[in-house]
């Protein structure tokens, strides 16, 4: 199926991306654009083994610091972890396609924030902590509901769902 | 007798009815004013039943009248609304206009005051994807003449210099961005120092200072000093907004706010070149002569 394949991730990370550089910004203010990435790592992430999550994590987060050009690994490490993470929470949790879906990625960025931070302070950004977690309410609801509404409208499901739907020769 | 009125009684009803009348017309002829009084006096006591029921008569009237037009008011109605709504759209047109004549006309303004200065205007197509770094893109590159280390500015001050150029498009690195670093001066005092993002969120400037002693107070304006090697001297950057002792007291620092508003960057200015050691006119910040 189609939400299972790696050239599927590409496109919908590039999708993600442009919203995020050229619309996003008019509509929300400098240092509070949230990120439009997050919730495409966690849908993916959501319905992948925790090794499949981190690989789309990865390779979101590495597109983006690409795209930013500026530290290289930043956004890479981050998602990977998130990926993983969020691939091994929804194992342990019975799953929908609206409340699991919106309640990870509210947890995925609250751990992202900080880890962020640290891998800054790492690379030599030294940002005061408060600053830095301002924007984390609105970037928490943002995440909450553009995944599960992103999810709907690209009808992610399950692998299990799917199998069942089509056939078991998938 | 009794049985001939009896017989006859209904004619002789009518014929007594008609001697009445006469009697009575020819009576009230005579007696005209009088008659008069009595007619008034009658429709004073029934005036209130009078005047409800044509009270009555035309809000039936009317209520008859609103049905019978209420298909045409509906049509109208349909119609004034469609004109409504094009007007509010020729509102939001015109408001978007002026902002726009506002915004070119401080550009056309800033051309026309910096003679000798040649300046490439560009539009901004995006932003960075990380909140904690601070670039934009614009829609200029290598084929309009911009080249890496152009100052960037706006008729409100400095936005930030070319970081990136391809031959369509350029990286533009704000001020407000951590490793920005702008050669700037306070006005007032004359006291230099290096200008960097300090908060990604509120947008504003950690002013360091050289000066043991700067003398810099909350108000002043800070402009470029012209040491740096990016951007010419005089150009608006901000306004401070709080004096701090930086740790251990030994060097001063200050928060300036930017006197450009980065949420509402459309178009900016590159500065592909200007007269070697010109200074910006004081109307955009630069320091007096």
């Amino acid at each position: 199926m189609w939400q299972f394949r790696f050239p599927t991730w590409l496109v919908l990370f590039v999708f993600a991306l442009l919203v995020q550089t050229a619309l996003l910004p008019v509509i929300f203010p400098v240092g509070y654009v949230p990120s439009m990435v997050l919730p495409v790592v966690v849908l993916i992430a959501v319905y992948e083994t925790p090794r499949r999550g981190l690989a789309a994590g990865l390779l979101g987060g590495l597109m983006m610091d690409v795209w930013s050009g500026r530290t290289w690994g930043l956004n890479a490490l981050t998602y990977a972890f998130i990926g993983y993470l969020v691939a091994i929470l929804q194992g342990k949790i019975v799953r929908d396609q609206v409340f699991v879906p919106g309640l990870l990625a509210g947890v995925a960025q609250v751990a992202a924030t900080p880890l962020q931070w640290v891998l800054l302070r790492v690379a030599g950004y030294h940002f005061a902590w408060l600053g830095f977690v301002r924007p984390l309410p609105s970037s928490v609801l943002f995440a909450m509901l553009m995944t599960p509404a992103i999810g709907g409208i690209l009808r992610f499901r399950s692998r299990h769902e799917i199998e069942s739907m089509y056939g078991p020769d998938l | 007798m009794s049985g001939f009125i009896y017989r006859f009684r209904r004619p002789l009803v009518v014929i007594l009815a008609v001697m009445l009348g006469a009697l009575s017309l020819s009576y009230t002829s005579s007696v005209r004013g009088k008659v008069v009084e009595l007619s008034n006096l009658l429709a004073t006591v029934v005036s209130p039943a009078s005047s409800s029921l044509t009270f009555l008569g035309h809000q039936v009237g009317a209520g008859v009248n609103t049905v019978s037009q209420l298909f045409a008011l509906q049509q109208e109605n349909q119609a004034l609304k469609q004109k409504l709504l094009l007007y509010n759209s020729m509102k939001l047109e015109l408001t978007q206009l002026m902002a726009d004549n506002g915004r070119l006309r401080g550009l056309l303004d800033l051309r026309g005051t910096l003679t000798g200065w040649h300046l490439q205007a560009a539009d901004v197509i995006s932003r960075n994807p990380d909140s904690w770094f601070q670039t934009l893109v614009i829609d200029r590159g290598t084929s309009s003449g911009i080249q890496t280390g152009m100052a960037v500015i706006v008729p409100q001050g400095v936005v930030g210099r070319i970081v990136a150029v391809s031959p369509t498009t350029a990286t533009v690195m704000l001020v407000l961005d951590p490793k920005s670093g702008v050669g700037a001066m306070d006005v007032r005092s004359q006291s230099v120092g290096v200008l960097e993002g300090r908060d990604p969120v509120n947008g504003t400037l950690t002013f360091q200072l050289f000066a043991h002693h700067p003398d810099v107070l909350v108000g002043d304006a800070v402009v470029t000093s012209g040491y740096s090697q990016y951007y010419p001297k005089g150009l608006l950057v901000g306004q401070v907004v709080s004096v701090q002792h930086a740790q251990f007291g030994l060097t001063e620092q200050a928060v300036v706010l930017p006197s450009v508003n980065f949420n509402r960057l459309q178009t900016v200015m590159v500065v592909l070149s200007h007269p070697s050691g010109s200074s910006v006119p004081p109307i955009f910040g630069g320091s007096a002569p």
